[in-house]
């Protein structure tokens, strides 16, 4: 009896309850012409738009529903100070990733026995070999590499100077950041694999260029700046035959490095940016140049030449490569987009002889330049857009590419990093800055 | 590195998002190795090494393009000095008392007015035996730490532990915010219970907390009253969480967030974390 009378005043209750919720059924409501307050609902206080990155959805919702605290159950969090004595791990997920998840070139160099095109990657830690020949266009997919080198065996991070060897396609590959060595690949390598062999070389190398007929590799090195020359087939620990570096070379956070066997030259370009990192206070800035030296410049030689000066229109200047005929020197300007020729006698305040730039030629900060001497082109890595493009080696001006090699969708901008090691917090603009 | 740009995204950016301005080129004579750097909300600038070229620069805080530093300290008056491998990492700005604070490779803070520029000395400098303070030597692999300043407090944080290989303990050194010279330090938090990790730190005022990299690729919240063998109070522990690598960390208090920027994946994670907040 007491079972019935309980049922009846809870069905009475639930049936007097739902007469107060029927006129807050909007579809119900007589419209009125005017705004009405139809609903109250708590906004999260975080992360308001975003979706929550490696999150399953069940989860996120429940987060965004306010629930943060309980997004991992059985997982101690604490909502006010905690007052010592005991350490408190919080494992929730981040609410949030800035990251690029589409390669970012830096280098490029061809094959041109084998016909292939190779990229260094500096955001996903790969080097991605392409046909020559490969092509896609505005429109077209995003092209296929023929093989990747890429994992944790391979010893590839931030990897910018790239050499082909042109008998047997080795890859030389030189780390700019921590790694501080050169990994060579040979031509069949591709996957999770262990380099051929490692040199050793000082932090920061840059680039690379090889001298065949005295078999010897340079290396050239950001900061402290110098550039080491050792034999072709070093390894290990081995050390250089001989460096350049001192005040006298005028090496300043050095990048580009090319070499002319004909005209027994060396190529450096540099920053401006100068210290000796052993003398307090001997910091100084300088314009961005182009230094040369006789191919055997060694130890504190001063350069023969220098390009610099506001004519130049250097601007962070990148990778550099030789016509090995006519001695043009092509240079990546990353900042101006675009590929400088200078000629081989240029020296002091020059413009260059060429300019490939403009919004036909697709550069988006090119860092990596190659002469293609067997097939009259020359190639352009761009570090903005995930993109390589190739342009006959008389290009001039606003030129459209003969091929595209694409690792992006059409008109991606590329978040460009290279080594995220900060990160500040602009609060005024509420924006992250973030350095490589 | 390639390309050493200072890029600002939205805060509710995410993956693939492009940036909103970046400041690259020649004429912002930054480089590579800014590996920690801040953003002046007072005087809406921005502070940050240019570690090649042994100088602090300050932009304007909506600095763009090839903009220029608004000055910049640099000259053999300045005494800066950093290491050949790290060269100049880190550099704090204490907007509310005016100061720019530079460790240096010498186991020494230099200290300079904000407004300072050109070849300045600077208004005084940390650093001798007593004062505890191990960064890497000019020629030792390493790189230098961050410091932090308490201006409630009047607190000075200084991560100590030498270069790359040096087994001797990490600690944080707490001086008083205007110590100079061989100073010894008000506090020291070391030890194996201290899971200290690299340094970069951040100080939440407000609850006097230090926020910093701790052990095994974590972020650690310690106290700026604790003192000797104390572990930190909370710990994200982001490399399990995350499997990448710490690198720093930034703090958003009006959001109850903290950043961490990691190397190894080219990623920065943003983390909602109101205890340390609240």
């Amino acid at each position: 009896m007491r079972k019935v009378i309980l049922i009846t005043l809870i069905t009475a209750a639930l049936g007097v309850f739902s007469l107060f919720l029927v006129p807050m059924n909007t579809a119900l409501r007589p419209a009125t012409g005017s705004p009405q307050l139809v609903s109250i609902q708590q906004l999260p206080d975080f992360g308001d738009q975003c979706a929550w990155d490696n999150v399953p959805s069940s989860v996120a919702f429940r987060a965004l529903r306010g629930e943060p605290f309980d997004m991992y159950p059985g997982q101690s969090v604490y909502a006010a100070a905690q007052n010592g004595g005991e350490m408190v791990d919080v494992m929730r997920p981040p609410v949030r990733t800035i990251r690029d998840t589409y390669p970012t070139y830096s280098f490029v160099a061809v094959d041109t026995q084998h016909d292939e095109v190779v990229l260094q990657d500096n955001n996903l830690w790969a080097i991605r070999v392409f046909n020559r020949l490969e092509n896609s266009p505005p429109g077209a997919p995003l092209s296929v590499p023929k093989r990747v080198i890429m994992g944790d065996k391979t010893d590839i991070q931030y990897n910018n100077g790239v050499y082909i060897d042109p008998k047997n396609g080795d890859i030389y590959s030189v780390e700019t950041d921590v790694g501080d060595k050169v990994v060579v690949f040979d031509r069949s390598k591709e996957g999770n694999v262990e380099p051929t062999r490692t040199l050793n070389t000082p932090h920061r190398g840059f680039s690379l260029s090889v001298d065949e007929e005295k078999q010897e590799l340079y290396v050239g090195i950001q900061y402290p700046p110098q550039v080491p020359v050792y034999r072709k087939t070093a390894s290990g620990d081995e050390k250089p035959l001989r460096s350049l570096k001192g005040e006298s070379t005028r090496l300043s956070d050095t990048h580009g490095l090319a070499i002319d066997t004909k005209r027994k030259l060396m190529f450096v370009n540099n920053w401006g940016h100068v210290s000796d990192y052993l003398t307090a206070g001997t910091g100084r800035f300088e314009d961005a140049s182009i230094a040369i030296y006789p191919l055997a410049a060694d130890g504190d030689a001063a350069p023969a030449r220098v390009i610099q000066g506001s004519r130049t229109q250097l601007n962070w200047p990148a990778a550099m490569s030789l016509d090995p005929d006519t001695g043009d020197l092509y240079v990546a300007n990353d900042v101006d987009h675009s590929i400088l020729v200078f000629k081989s006698t240029d020296q002091g305040n020059v413009a260059p002889t060429r300019v490939i730039k403009g919004r036909k030629t697709g550069l988006n900060h090119p860092t990596g330049v190659f002469v293609d001497k067997k097939n009259n082109e020359v190639w352009a890595s761009s570090f903005g857009n995930a993109t390589a493009t190739v342009y006959p080696l008389n290009a001039n001006g606003d030129v459209a590419p003969l091929r595209t090699i694409k690792s992006a969708p059409d008109g991606y901008q590329g978040l460009e990093f290279g080594k995220v090691e900060a990160v500040a917090y602009d609060s005024k603009r509420q924006e992250y800055l973030v350095p490589n | 590195m390639n390309h050493p740009q200072i890029a600002a995204f939205a805060r509710l950016a995410k993956e693939n998002t492009p940036p909103t301005r970046t400041i690259i080129g020649q004429k912002t004579l930054i480089s590579r190795t800014m590996h920690a750097f801040e953003y002046d909300a007072i005087h809406d600038e921005i502070v940050v090494p240019s570690p090649l070229a042994q100088a602090i620069l300050v932009f304007h805080g909506g600095a763009k393009g090839e903009e220029a530093p608004a000055r910049y300290i640099q000259g053999p008056q300045t005494q800066i000095v950093g290491t050949g491998y790290g060269a100049l990492d880190a550099v704090h700005v204490d907007p509310v008392n005016n100061e720019i604070y530079l460790p240096i490779a010498r186991d020494s803070v230099l200290v300079f007015d904000r407004t300072a520029q050109g070849d300045v000395a600077p208004k005084r400098i940390l650093g001798g035996p007593d004062t505890q303070i191990r960064f890497p030597k000019p020629d030792q692999r390493g790189g230098l730490p961050n410091v932090a300043v308490d201006p409630v407090r009047n607190l000075l944080i200084v991560p100590s532990s030498g270069a790359i290989g040096d087994r001797r303990p990490a600690s944080l050194l707490i001086f008083d915010r205007t110590a100079s010279g061989n100073a010894k330090p008000l506090r020291v938090i070391s030890g194996p219970d201290s899971e200290l990790g690299g340094g970069k730190p951040h100080i939440y005022a407000p609850k006097g907390w230090i926020i910093a990299s701790a052990a095994g690729g974590a972020i650690g919240v310690w106290s700026v009253n604790d003192s000797g063998n104390v572990p930190p109070r909370w710990r994200i522990p982001v490399t399990k969480i995350t499997g990448m690598n710490v690198n720093g960390v930034e703090i958003d208090p009006l959001h109850k967030e903290i950043m961490v920027p990691t190397g190894n994946g080219n990623t920065v994670f943003t983390f909602y974390f109101p205890e340390i907040f609240d």
